[in-house]
């Protein structure tokens, strides 16, 4: 370019003005507006789009947009007026059908308008900021039509008395409902809340109201639960079909309002059939209607747990305090087996095995089982019931569920250690007895004590298993090394680590001479192999098997206990015995001896012994002889099996007092745990960290704690700290 | 504590013994002549045979100085001296306690009394003295608590006169009550803190489930029971 000369191009103005035709507007407006007559008319076959598009593209083009503009506003509410009247006129029912059928040709024509005059859309009307075509369209129809005065509550009233019909069980036109509902939200959303949706809430509400005032009155809370869910059901029913798919979430408030939370109350409480009625007898369908309508409404949920909370307390206090079901323990805990298995059924079925159910079920069981201080002493008796006898012919799965349930019972328990004593007495006994009948289920239970509460709650127990065992090998040992004893009386010891096994006090008693050699022939055999131990006999634990033959020759094998076996050893040297010389002889303390005889001499079917006088209680001028008369069934007779059972009066007090005590030292051994690792620690903080630590064995007392602490600083293992006394020192 | 005679040093005989060329010796003999009033005073009243001032010794000791032998003063006087064992004044106790007191002489022991009873009075020497008073009362070896009456005996001696109506209660409940046999040093000391601490009759600030020993908890509830 650089070369060429620089020739400036001056481009002159027209040296003429170019006047457009004044005419020529108004003449291309007349020809828009007779188009736009046409389209309103039905007469839009007869038009050309392309000549009215570029009419309407040369107005604007030729800065005649206000005109055409205006023009349009102008004609178009004319035409609206006239069908708004066309609309008032129309009578009943055809009010909407007539709405609808302009509303439809209204937005029809109007597409084609904007069609038309789509150049002015995209320029003009950006320009000048002016309402788009469409939109002015709708904006017109709503202010000639829908807010016209005529129109706008004769809209509103008859949209409102469908509805209602609809809900009186009338079947409505719903197709020319969604239609006019989707008429005004394409008009807005503030037309479709204004001119309809805050009035239908509104009217809804009323209804709901008076309708769920006429239910309460009349139905119980199953009905009234069902009536409800139907409502529900419906409005949701509703919006679905023809209404704006965000008021499903008001109107169900308002039902939700209206029909649950203004009456929950007293639905919960109705006599007869509120909530706690339905627990009562398993209503698992009306209880899932609640909680799913309740789940709906603020503290609805809550309401339910609370009632059910105190229910189930109220229900578990009498049942634990209930002094009937004390005498039977078995019975006992399996009335709270059931009670806890029904509520499970009822959380799992009708509230949907929630979480905050379940934990309302579990502290309540822990609040009410442990109203009653003998709670583990049952649970361990429950525990032997079955071991003994109970489990016969149930599957192993059974079993399992069975020692499951148990041990949830057990979880509840805040004094662990107690059910430990309880359980460890048991053990002995049915194991000594040889009365376990499923040693799988027996251990299978140690293991998930174990599994809950640690391998030092369950390695005494697992003591006991040990030495059952060891003594089986002992035996043996013994009969190998001494054949010549394979002829006489069968011995069979059961030798115990006195750490493992509850503790006993030892008794005298005198065996007969044909045992007592025999024993000292085990013992020295024992303390031959194992130096260093000490052995005595616990002739309050033992059994024996005898065989008798009575006066007409009645042979019999009878099972006994070692006491029993030593007072009938004594008649084979002595036909009549007093009280007074059997005592002497056997050396038996006098309450098991009494007992002892009272159950040979004074239980039918048991009664190898004969008493004068016939009375059922032992006096010490008694005298026995043998009961030449007995007959048995059966070739093997029981006599006076040691059952475990519910302990006597001071029993109880001994036990709880060695409980006692045995929680001293495990609250010392927490103690200076605690203060060990802390080193120094607070007063409050000691008393929580050792309650928190001894927590899975027992609920450990502030009083209690603070006389171990102080039994401490005695013995100076702790100090209190000089200058705050509110805090210990750990002394190394 | 044993008694500490195996460590005591024979009385030194007036100022005959230390005499040097230097002009030291004038101060030696002025203070072996001091020491000398001292011991002579410790003479008067110790037991010839065990070389100490043994309980008769004290009573005497008491009667010249016009107080009685359970007065509390006498108790500050072992704390002083530092006494191990009640009852007793070793020779070196004596000197140390003399010395301590700026004491020679029998006038000026009774003169430095109530000084003494000040000194006591100071919040640091008296929680010390307080401490003393139990541990002085300890007679046999090993032993770590003292037995209800003594205790009582006690606190009426060290705590009567500051504290009249939480001793007289306090000694009520420790008649009456059956948990503890005895009390230990530890406790002891909690109840000066109890008295100290606590607004009484009413008992407003006490919090049993603060770091108080178990007998007070007891006391208090006690206490509150009986005026309720």
């Amino acid at each position: 370019m650089s070369n060429q000369k620089k020739r400036s191009f001056q481009i002159e103005a027209f040296k003429h003005r170019v006047v457009v035709d004044p005419k020529y507007a108004e003449r291309t407006w007349k020809i828009i507006e007779h188009a736009i007559h046409e389209i309103y008319n039905h007469n839009a076959s007869g038009l050309s789009f392309e000549e009215l598009y570029r009419n309407a593209y040369n107005m604007v083009l030729h800065k005649f947009g206000d005109k055409l503009y205006s023009g349009l506003v102008t004609t178009m509410s004319a035409h609206l007026k006239e069908i708004s009247k066309s609309i008032e006129v129309a009578q009943g029912a055809l009010f909407l059908e007539e709405l609808n059928r302009k509303w439809n040709d209204h937005h029809k024509a109007l597409q084609m308008i904007r069609d038309i005059l789509m150049y002015m859309d995209r320029t003009y009307i950006p320009n000048t900021r002016k309402t788009p075509v469409h939109e002015l369209g709708l904006n017109l129809w709503r202010d000639y039509i829908i807010h016209s005065g005529k129109i706008q509550s004769r809209l509103l009233s008859t949209l409102l008395e469908l509805v209602h019909k609809e809900r009186t069980g009338e079947v409505i036109d719903r197709g020319l409902m969604r239609n006019i509902i989707k008429m005004l939200m394409d008009l807005g959303s503030s037309v479709y809340q204004e001119d309809f949706e805050k009035p239908f809430l509104e009217v809804s509400a009323e209804f709901y109201k008076v309708e769920s005032q006429k239910f309460i009155e009349c139905c119980d809370c199953g009905d009234y639960l069902k009536k409800a869910e139907i409502r529900l059901n419906e409005e949701i029913e509703r919006v679905a079909h023809y209404l704006d798919v965000k008021s499903e979430a008001k109107i169900t408030n308002v039902v939700e309002k209206e029909m649950i939370a203004n009456h929950m109350t007293r639905l919960v409480h109705m006599e007869n059939s509120g909530l706690v009625n339905m627990l009562l007898d398993d209503k698992y369908e009306d209880l899932g209607k609640m909680y799913n309508l309740f789940k709906r409404v603020p503290n609805g949920l809550s309401m339910i747990r609370d009632v059910m909370t105190s229910h189930l307390r109220e229900t578990g206090k009498q049942l634990v305090t209930d002094v009937e079901s004390s005498k039977d323990p078995v019975e006992f805990v399996q009335r709270l087996l059931d009670e806890r298995d029904k509520y499970d059924k009822i959380i799992c079925q009708a509230f949907s095995n929630s979480k905050t159910f379940q934990n309302a079920l579990n502290s309540s069981f822990e609040y009410f089982i442990n109203l009653n201080s003998r709670s583990p002493e049952f649970i361990s008796l429950f525990v032997d019931d079955k071991l003994r006898k109970g489990l016969k012919g149930v599957t192993e799965e059974d079993v399992e569920i069975i020692l499951d349930k148990v041990m949830m019972l057990f979880r509840y328990l805040r004094e662990k250690d107690v059910f430990e004593k309880y359980y460890k007495q048991h053990l002995a006994k049915r194991l000594l007895s040889g009365k376990t009948v499923c040693d799988d289920a027996e251990r299978s239970l140690i293991v998930k004590l174990k599994t809950e509460c640690g391998y030092q709650f369950t390695s005494k127990l697992e003591g006991m298993f040990t030495d059952m065992k060891t003594s089986e090998d002992t035996m043996q040992g013994f009969y190998a090394n001494h054949p010549e004893l394979a002829d006489g009386p069968t011995l069979v010891v059961q030798v115990l680590t006195t750490g493992s096994w509850p503790t006993q006090a030892t008794v005298t008693c005198n065996l007969p001479t044909e045992m007592a050699t025999l024993c000292e022939k085990f013992r020295s055999h024992y303390l031959g192999t194992h130096t260093g131990r000490r052995l005595s006999w616990q002739t309050n634990m033992g059994t024996a098997d005898i065989k008798a033959t009575f006066g007409k020759g009645q042979k019999h094998e009878l099972n006994v206990s070692t006491y029993q076996m030593c007072v009938l050893m004594l008649f084979n040297n002595y036909d009549m015995l007093s009280y007074k010389e059997i005592e002497q002889a056997t050396e038996i303390p006098t309450s098991d001896l009494k007992r002892c005889l009272q159950s040979m001499a004074c239980v039918k079917g048991k009664n190898v012994l004969r008493k004068e006088p016939m009375s059922k209680d032992i006096g010490t001028d008694d005298a026995f002889f043998v009961n030449d008369k007995f007959t048995s069934k059966f070739y093997k007779v029981k006599i006076g099996t040691v059952v475990a059972q519910k302990e006597s009066e001071p029993e109880k007090l001994e036990t709880r007092q060695r409980v006692e005590e045995d929680r001293k030292p495990q609250i010392e051994a927490a103690v200076v745990r605690i203060m060990k690792s802390r080193r120094v620690l607070d007063h409050n903080n000691v008393i929580a960290e050792v309650t928190k630590q001894l927590q899975s064995r027992f609920l450990a007392n502030p009083t209690e704690i603070k006389k171990r602490i102080e039994s401490l600083i005695e013995r100076e293992f702790l100090e209190r700290d000089s200058a705050d006394r509110k805090v210990y020192r750990y002394l190394a | 504590m044993p008694p500490r005679a195996s460590k005591r040093k024979t009385a030194p005989p007036n100022s005959s013994s230390v005499t040097s060329s230097d002009g030291r010796s004038v101060f030696s003999k002025t203070k072996t002549k001091g020491l000398g009033k001292i011991d002579r005073l410790f003479n008067s009243y110790a037991n010839s045979s065990s070389g100490e001032i043994d309980p008769d010794g004290i009573v005497a000791l008491c009667s010249d100085l016009g107080v009685d032998h359970t007065d509390v003063r006498i108790l500050m006087l072992a704390w002083k001296l530092k006494a191990a064992k009640q009852g007793f004044f070793t020779q070196d106790e004596w000197r140390t306690g003399m010395k301590a007191l700026r004491v020679d002489s029998l006038s000026k022991l009774k003169k430095v009394l109530p000084e003494l009873e000040i000194e006591v009075g100071k919040p640091l020497n008296y929680e010390d003295f307080y401490a003393y008073a139990f541990r002085y009362c300890l007679t046999e070896e090993k032993q770590k608590s003292l037995d209800i009456e003594s205790i009582c005996e006690l606190l009426n001696l060290v705590l009567g006169a500051q504290f009249r109506p939480q001793v007289d209660s306090l000694i009520e409940y420790l008649k009456v009550q059956s948990d503890y046999k005895v009390i230990n040093l530890d406790q002891w000391k909690n109840f000066l803190r109890f008295v100290q601490e606590i607004s009484f009759p009413d008992l407003e600030n006490y919090d049993s489930s603060l770091a108080w020993p178990l007998i007070l908890d007891n006391f208090v509830e006690w206490m509150r029971e009986k005026h309720s």
